[in-house]
């Protein structure tokens, strides 16, 4: 059965095989999140969100680009508008839920056991984090569609509803932008 | 860049601003020998872009670090939980309506039944003069009938 029958079943009163869809597309879903707001609790959250609203807007869904792109948009529009609430998060609890002594994996992160090491990276990688969620909308979205769900830029087009071309200038100014805020922590070389 | 790369690497000079434009495929392995070659001598000798190498090394660290981060394994049940409480809504609503109808419809089908049983009876009754006063009663000279007044006065 594929997934457009799948949704008209849905559709007919079958609610229970929404099911198959959250247990395909959680893990696509909470990479998205992850890539918007950086905590897991907080993705975990968002990604009910946006299930629940996929499954209310589903009798708006015409069927006319796959499932997994439409879930896409709600999945980064749903973020975009967490973000936007919640103004700045609070990079304190990001990088507790990163790097905290319970993080499974906090350890994985970094080779070193000096802690002088540790805290200079641990400062490295919040920045980039900031570095990352100070970019404009459009770029964030290219990047994260790129990074974390390493899609292609065709795929990243449609799920932005923009061309190719598009999305690769926005990744470009996007990966400039974020070498020139990552190159800013560097200290100027001594002449 | 790659390709850019690739076709003009006798003409490339490694300095600062390449080096970063190309660490990008460095990192991923994507570079030709030869570049690679001379960015990993830049690197040796310069202090900026080595740190920002290793600042890159750290995002994609940071970033696989987010990416295999595993959802709740519950979030389906969860899911599934609020959707139920959705539909079970949906269907309270829609017998709040059936509820608040079903009275109304009932009491208008009674009005409905008794009027068409008045409707009914006023057919079955017989038809003609009813309501007239037969001609035979205009005939009858009452002044020879004894007055019924005489009777009250005892």
């Amino acid at each position: 059965m594929n997934e457009n029958e799948l949704i008209k079943l849905i559709l007919q009163g079958e609610s229970d095989k929404f099911r198959i869809f959250v247990e395909k597309y959680r893990q696509m879903v909470f990479r998205t999140c992850m890539g918007f707001v950086h905590n897991k609790e907080d993705a975990d959250d968002l990604t009910q969100e946006v299930f629940i609203q996929a499954y209310r807007s589903l009798p708006d869904f015409k069927m006319k680009s796959a499932f997994s792109t439409w879930l896409y948009r709600i999945a980064v529009n749903a973020s975009l508008n967490k973000v936007r609430r919640s103004g700045r998060i609070s990079f304190i609890d990001r990088i507790e839920s990163l790097f905290g002594s319970d993080s499974p994996g906090a350890g994985q992160l970094f080779d070193t056991d000096d802690p002088e090491n540790i805290i200079i990276k641990k400062e490295h990688s919040q920045w980039l984090q900031r570095a990352l969620d100070s970019l404009p909308e459009k770029q964030r979205t290219a990047i994260v569609l790129s990074k974390y769900d390493d899609l292609s830029q065709k795929e990243i087009a449609e799920i932005m509803k923009t061309s190719e071309g598009a999305v690769e200038a926005l990744l470009h100014r996007a990966k400039k932008n974020l070498r020139e805020k990552l190159s800013g922590r560097i200290p100027k070389k001594n002449k | 860049m790659i390709s850019f790369v690739s076709n003009h690497k006798s003409q490339l000079k490694m300095n600062c601003q390449l080096c970063q434009e190309i660490l990008e495929a460095y990192q991923e392995g994507k570079l030709p020998a030869g570049m690679m070659t001379q960015l990993e001598s830049h690197l040796e000798t310069c202090d900026s872009c080595k740190k920002l190498s290793e600042i890159q090394l750290l995002a994609n660290r940071v970033i696989k670090l987010e990416k295999e981060t595993d959802s709740d394994p519950f979030l389906a049940t969860r899911v599934m939980a609020h959707i139920e409480r959705l539909e079970d809504e949906r269907l309270e609503t829609s017998s709040l309506g059936v509820r608040i109808l079903r009275p109304a419809l009932i009491t208008m089908s009674l009005a409905a039944a008794v009027l068409f049983g008045i409707m009914l009876g006023n057919l079955s009754r017989p038809a003609g003069n009813a309501g007239m006063v037969p001609v035979e009663f205009a005939l009858i000279n009452d002044a020879s009938l004894e007055s019924v007044d005489f009777l009250s006065l005892e």
